[in-house]
This record gives C-alpha cells, structure tokens and sequence, in this order.
C-alpha cells in the first residue's frame, strides 16, 4: 500500500534493419521509459534520425501554423482513423494551406491598404476645416506657403509685416495656412516662430480635405467589410477543417517523436541499444510486444539495479483508485524517491480529517460537496477532476464532523444550557446531552461538541492528535532509514526520538504524581540516552531540534483556532443578519431583504474562505509537521515512450 | 481641594485588550515573516513552477506564530 511501483532496468539491443519496427512498437506500448544515452569513450555514437523527419517536421510546421493563424483549440471531437488519415493527409495539407495563402495574402493586402488610409487620414485631419484646395498649395514661384499649428491666431501679427497676404485660421484644431510674398517669407518665419509655430506636412492630394475626408472615411468602410468577409471565410475553413488539423497534428507530432526516438539510442555501425525503464509487472509484456514487432529479432534483457540507478529510477505510484487523486498533494511537494515509503495513502486518512476537523460544519459541507461535484460533471479536465476529488472526500469528512459538532451555517444545532445563558438551537426540542467532565479546564463534553464552549479541551485534544500524528512520521521515517541505510542508522536517527518522548512522557508523569516520585529520575535518565542517541544519529542539528517535537505539536492546535475563527465569522454574519438587521418574527419589509442579501454574501464569503483555510492549513500539517519527520522526496516522473491519443486511432 | 476619583479596572476588559493584543501583534509578525518569504517564493515559482509546494511551505512556516497567538486569547477567554 505504501510502496511505490518496482522497476527494473532493461535495455533492448537489435540489428539496425529493425530498428523503427523496434520504435514503433514501444511507442504503440507506451510501457518503456528511454534513458538518455550520451556519448562517452565507449565507442558507441548518438543514432541518427529515421529518414523521414524533414518530411514530418516540415509538414508538422505547416499544420501548426495553419492552427495558430485560424486559432484552433483543443477540443474534443470523435477520433479518426490513423489509416484514412495518413492517405489524405498530404493533398487536404496542400489544399489547405494554398487556399489559407491567398486568404492571408488578400487579408495583408487588405490590412496595408487600409493602414495608408489611416495614415492619410490622419495627415488631412488638421486642414479639415480649411477648403482650400490641396493642388493650391504649392508650385509657386513667388509665394511662400506656411501650413502648421500655432498656437493663436496670428492674423493681427502678419498684417503688420505685410498687406498683401493670404491667410486661413482654424481656431479650433489651431490649424494655420498662409500665403506671403517670398520677399518676405523670412521675417513672417520669425514672428511665427514666436507663436509656436509647427510645420505640417501638406498631404501630396489634389481636392479639398473636407471632401477627401469623406472619401476616406467610405473607402475604409468598404475595406473593412472586404476583411470582415475574408475573416469569416477563413472561420468557416476552420470549422471545416480544425477536426483534420487536430487529428493531424497528433498524427505528426507521434511520427516526429518516433523518428527522433534515435538520437536519445546508443547506436553502433550497425546494431542499436536502448536503454530505460519498465515496471516490473509490466516486463513480460515488454518482451512480448518487442518480439512480435520484429519476429524474435531484437532482445529485451534485464539489467541489475545499481546504488546510482536507483537515484535517477522513474517513479510511478502505485495507488488504488480511492487513494489516488491525493497523488497530487505528494506531486505539488515531490514525488518521492524509490526506496522511499509512498505517503499517499495516509495524506488519503490525515488530510481530509483535518479538514474536517477545522470546518466541521454541515451547510458549508453540503454546499462545498454540491460544488465539487457539480464541476467535476462540468469540466472534463483531467488537471481539475482530481482536485474536485480532493474536495470531496473533504466535505464528507467536513460533514462527519458537523454531525458531530452541530454546526450549521455558523448556526448550532443543539440548545446548550450554560451556568450564566441559555442557547436556542436551530432545531428545536434538540437538547445537548452532557457527556463527562474533561479532564482538563473545568469543562464538560457534550454531543453535540460545542466547539466554542470547549476550547481548552480541544486545544489539549489537537495537540494530541497532533502527537500521534508526528510520532507516525517518525515511524516511517525509521522504516525509511532502514531501506535505505540500515537499521543501527534508524534507531539512532528516528528510533532516538521515541526513547526521548518515552523519557519525557515518565517523567512528567512522575512529576505530576501519578506515578512513584522515583520515575521522574528514570524518566530523566531514559531522556538522557535518547538524547545521545540522537546527538549519535543526527549530529548537532538533532538537539537543534529538539524543541519541534513542543513546537509541532502545539502547531496542531490550529485545528480548532482556524475552525473557531470560522466559526465566529459564520456566526457574526448570522448576528448582523438576523438580529442587527431584521430578526425573525417581527414584520417582513425591505430589512428582511436587506438580511438575506447579507446573509449570503457573509456566508459567499465564508464558504470561499472555507476551502482556503482549512486546505492550507491541513495542507500545511502535512507538508511541514508530518513530512519533516520522514520524507525527502525528488524522484523523477515516469513518463513512458508514447503518446495519449486524443484525435485519432491505429 | 484635590479629589481623587476611584476607579477600578474592570478585569475582563483587561483580558479582552490582552487577548487583541495577543492575536493583533502576533498577526502582524506572521505578516512580516511572511511577506518576504513570500515575495521571494513567487520569484523561485516565476522562475521554476514546480517549486509551488516548497514555496508555499516556506511561506506558510510563520503562520505558527499568529496560530500560537490566536490560541494564547482563546486561553486568556
């Protein structure tokens, strides 16, 4: 249950002549890892790619190409057939791609012509209020012409240089055109450079600006129309065609990773060997599909597992299908390595208990439950459908325990008497029966649990959780150690914690009178070699962290202060709701709207809330508290040669 | 003449200002803490995504002290 999936070493060696039947049928059993072979003194070269690669990563460019320039999406379409496909492959290709060539040709011929509109129009824009004719503007010999901004009209300014001028003012675009005698186009410059004067480009049109303005203005339309119909010819070519780009695309991506599989081969003058990865349980297969490909020509062999293989071994899991969507919990902190223990089915136990220990709460629990299903229904995501798990295992553990606390929306169940106030519950007749007194901060235990009238004793409970909790990490860290560097390491490292706990645990009990007062000193002394046992195992960091062991199990106590906090956010929402705003009984009117509206979105609120704390914080528990004690992590993925067809079929 | 008001403190007040005392500064030491891990956790991310985990436990590592400070007012209650 806790062990990852065996492995072994194999290496595949054949003649050259059938090597891509080899290929291929290793890529069609998705069983074998390659290991990466790099060229060393040994003799052997790097192969050399099948022959068809140019073809295929040509065409593959093409395709992907032609999928991004219509912006095909991933979507899911019936599969087609591998056969029919590769037959048509190449001329629906060339069709597509010549017709896709004019249409982009026209669409960019198009998209130019209307940027030099732009261009033009922006030009004329400042002389649209002039009508003076473009043509009047030059091809003078004794007139000098100013077109430009300034700042104010300059008209004043002019007449005194000159009587004999010519001149137009726009005032609102500050658009200024004016005619001089040459002789005096000197003198006019500088007063005009006194006002700020800009030159602007006079466009090289014949027409007045106004009129050429409209023009403008119906041409671009025509031309954005003529695009607008390109676009939706290239739309429809798209729904026409995006089943055959998609299917195409992995048809060719499979082929381009199968022609490229040599240069990741050890390869002689003329024999190939590749080496990798297979699950033990699946071996036989392995040689099964190598020898019917290639007619008992190529051989499969087992290889011993090495010390530094066993670093670089391809982790698989091996995980019933219960346990498994909490893989992801493992894969987001490290997958572990091979000789470590597999966690997943305990983070499967520990992860939603906190959870639902911190939220415990019925409502949230139904709605959070409601949700999850209802998105893994929705989304067919295969990145989102083991999170939607998660969850769910969460709210029935969320729900257990609201069962056990009587906890709804903030609002509990079960009246409770109390020495100083009476707390009407939701259900009515629904009484808290009284248990037994905790031992500890003068409190009694009740079902339901009332979380906030048994703080102390849930503080104390959590720690303990906490405690066992820790001292399992440490067990796993002991076999773990084991594996890995044999028993005397283990005790000293990990079995050393539990001689010091034990010597604490009689000690205190010896303090505390429980037991003879003589096992305070044996508690001590039992501490004591524990103690050195550890300064043997872990050097100096291990009394470094000596004080974790108080300090982690105090950190479990954020079990019920996260869930408490909750819980008073709930119950505030419920306060402002129903008895700040509207309480029931009294008349209806648009208070009581005015509760329901924050009635829900206090709890909108809370339930967002309700995923990320206590996830973070059971998470939090796992990762820190529980993992420091045993687990390292880092192995590599498994990632088989082959491919997970989603358009097409052999 | 000088008179001297008697006033008594009223001990719940007290433990109520102690208990915000004890959640509000240990939140704004967690937020300290955690800030700068966290700034620095999403630069590691930015860099390499499959350090998410590692990140989020580093960043998550301070939250201990408001946790044990929330816990020191429910004590004080």
């Amino acid at each position: 249950m806790l062990d990852l999936k065996q492995m072994n070493r194999a290496v595949i060696v054949g003649h050259k002549s059938i090597f891509e039947e080899t290929v291929d049928a290793l890529h069609k059993a998705s069983l074998f890892q390659i290991e990466d072979f790099n060229e060393d003194d040994s003799g052997l070269r790097i192969g050399r790619p099948f022959e068809n690669v140019d073809d295929v990563s040509k065409k593959l460019i093409k395709i992907r190409s032609i999928a991004s320039l219509l912006g095909v999406k991933d979507t899911e379409t019936k599969k087609q057939d591998k056969k029919s496909l590769l037959a048509s492959l190449d001329g629906t290709l060339e069709k597509l791609d010549a017709e896709l060539d004019i249409k982009a040709g026209q669409k960019s011929k198009l998209e130019a012509e209307l940027k030099e509109l732009d261009s033009l129009k922006k030009e004329l824009l400042p002389f649209n209020n002039i009508p003076i004719d473009l043509d009047l503007y030059r091809g003078y010999e004794h007139l000098a012409v100013f077109a430009g901004i300034v700042k104010e009209d300059v008209e004043s300014a002019v007449s005194r240089i000159t009587s004999s001028y010519d001149i137009a003012y726009d005032a609102k675009e500050g658009t200024l055109v004016l005619f001089v005698a040459s002789e005096k186009s000197d003198e006019v410059a500088d007063l005009l450079a006194g006002f700020g004067f800009r030159e602007l480009r006079v466009p090289a049109e014949s027409g007045v600006p106004s009129q050429l303005l409209s023009g403008l203005v119906s041409k671009e339309a025509g031309l954005l129309k003529q695009i607008g119909s390109i676009d939706a010819e290239m739309e429809s070519l798209k729904d026409k065609y995006s089943d055959f780009i998609l299917a195409s695309n992995e048809l060719l991506s499979v082929e381009a990773q199968k022609a490229e599989a040599p240069l990741r081969v050890a390869t002689s003058e003329s024999t190939f060997i590749i080496d990798g990865w297979v699950p033990e349980a699946d071996y036989a297969e392995l040689e099964r599909v190598v020898k019917a490909a290639t007619n008992g020509r190529a051989f499969v062999s087992k290889q011993e597992m090495t010390k530094d293989d066993e670093k670089i071994v391809p982790i698989e899991y091996n995980n019933s299908k219960v346990t498994s969507p909490f893989q992801e919990i493992m894969d987001l902190y490290a997958r572990p390595m091979y000789k470590e223990l597999d966690p997943t089915a305990l983070i499967f136990i520990s992860f939603p208990l906190f959870y639902g220990m911190i939220l415990g709460d019925i409502g949230y629990a139904l709605i959070l439950l409601a949700m999850a299903v209802g998105i893994k229904k929705a989304i067919s995501s295969d990145a989102i459908k083991p999170l939607m798990n998660i969850l769910i295992y969460c709210q029935i553990s969320t729900l257990i325990f609201g069962v056990l606390y009587g906890e709804f929306l903030g609002f509990s169940l079960a009246s409770l008497h109390t020495e100083h106030e009476t707390v009407a519950g939701l259900i009515p007749g629904f009484e808290t029966i009284n248990l037994f007194a905790s031992p500890v901060g003068d409190e009694m235990i009740t079902f339901p649990v009332h979380r906030t009238h048994l703080v102390m004793t849930m503080i104390i409970a959590t720690a303990l959780v906490g405690f066992i909790h820790i001292n399992i990490g440490y067990l796993l860290g002991f076999i773990n150690e084991n594996r890995k560097h044999g028993m005397s390491a283990a005790i000293f490292e990990k079995g050393s914690w539990f001689v010091i706990e034990l010597g604490l645990i009689i000690a205190i009990l010896g303090y505390a009178a429980v037991l003879p007062s003589v096992a305070t000193i044996a508690g001590v002394v039992v501490f004591l070699i524990g103690f050195v046992m550890l300064l043997k195992g872990e050097g100096i960091k291990g009394p470094i962290e000596l004080p974790s062991l108080l300090s982690n199990s105090l950190s479990y106590t954020r079990i019920i202060a996260v869930g408490l906090s909750s819980i008073y956010i709930a119950s505030t929402v419920n306060l402002i709701a129903f008895e700040m705003i509207w309480e029931p009984g009294t008349p209806m009117g648009g208070a009581t709207i005015g509760a329901i509206i924050v009635f829900l979105l206090g709890h909108g609120l809370n339930t967002v809330l309700s995923i990320i704390a206590p996830g973070l914080h059971s998470l939090r528990l796992q990762y820190v508290e529980f993992f420091g004690k045993f687990y390292e992590g880092g192995g590599r993925k498994y990632d088989p040669f082959g491919f997970i067809r989603k358009y097409t079929e052999e | 003449m000088v008179t001297e008001a008697v006033t008594t403190m009223d001990a719940s007040g007290l433990k109520a200002i102690g208990a915000g005392l004890a959640v509000g500064l240990t939140g704004i030491a967690s937020a300290l803490a955690e800030k700068d891990i966290g700034s620095a956790a999403i630069g590691a991310m930015a860099e390499n995504e499959s350090l998410f985990g590692k990140g989020l436990i580093l960043t998550v590592i301070p939250e201990t002290i408001v946790i044990f400070g929330l816990v020191v007012a429910l004590l004080i209650k």
